[in-house]
């Protein structure tokens, strides 16, 4: 027999709460954290280029210089070889100290250098 | 009889004592290390504008050392002027500048605070002010920069 009043209701309806944010908001939120994270990367990579000028142009300045320095060195260091060239081969007629085995009369740096 | 002696195989440093023949005018080496250098080197290029332009030139004339030796002493001895100028106006400036340097990888943008302190003395005493050549115009250069994404821990 059935109870009084009847069988209770079947629950057979979806029973699904609202929790936490829409999904709209959590796509919004992510779109908006992504957005701002590329802002700050195309930011960063203007800043890069400009700092990579600044690192180049900061070298580019010290070139004369260190150039100016380089070259006494290697001067003084081309003279000694000379002057040991003509010490050597100074029995030897016709040597010509210095010569350069090319014709053309653009300078080239010394192939080889003499460990004293 | 010699042997050849690969120097980059020798066990002695590559040193030749003879000095530089006598005719040419002796000039002493700058002798300042990377840090400094790189510090001043901004202002270098503003107060040596001249000298370092002439020697460039000649130097694309010519690429043999014995060809710009009067314009590199030139160079050397303006360099050394700048420098003797900086310590003289700005030393605790400089020197915690190229301090800052020598401990962050030698990166301008770790450094920016005692950057700005070197350029505000240097610009107020010598006149000489840092100009990144090149750099977008009408946008703030890259040194001045308030907030700029790469820094380091000091801002």
């Amino acid at each position: 027999m059935p109870p009084a009043g009847g069988f209770e209701a079947v629950k057979y309806k979806r029973n699904l709460p609202f929790r936490g944010p829409s999904g709209l908001v959590i796509l919004g939120g992510v779109t908006a954290v992504c957005a701002y994270g590329f802002y700050r990367v195309g930011k960063g990579n203007l800043e890069k280029r400009e700092l990579q000028r600044e690192k180049v142009w900061s070298r580019i300045h010290l070139v004369p210089l260190l150039l100016a320095e380089g070259d006494r060195d290697a001067y003084r260091r081309q003279q000694a070889a000379l002057a040991r060239e003509r010490e050597i081969m100074k029995d030897v007629p016709g040597w010509e100290a210095g010569k350069s085995v090319y014709n053309k009369p653009n300078h080239r740096s010394a192939e080889t250098i003499v460990v004293i | 009889m010699s042997r050849y002696l690969d120097p980059a195989d020798s066990s002695k440093p590559y040193k030749d004592p003879t000095p530089l023949p006598s005719d040419i005018p002796k000039v002493k080496e700058l002798g300042v290390t990377s840090a400094p250098l790189k510090s001043a080197a901004f202002f270098l290029g503003a107060y040596c504008k001249d000298y370092n332009e002439d020697f460039m030139l000649c130097k694309s004339e010519s690429a043999d050392p014995a060809h710009c030796l009067k314009e590199g002493r030139r160079v050397t001895r303006c360099a050394q002027d700048l420098i003797a100028k900086l310590r003289e106006n700005c030393l605790s400036e400089f020197n915690d500048h190229w301090g800052c340097l020598e401990k962050n990888n030698q990166e301008y943008y770790h450094c920016r605070k005692d950057e700005r302190v070197l350029n505000k003395c240097v610009f107020e005493k010598l006149g000489l002010s840092k100009t990144i050549p090149g750099a977008p115009a009408g946008k703030t250069p890259i040194h001045e920069v308030k907030n700029p994404v790469y820094t380091g821990v000091q801002k």
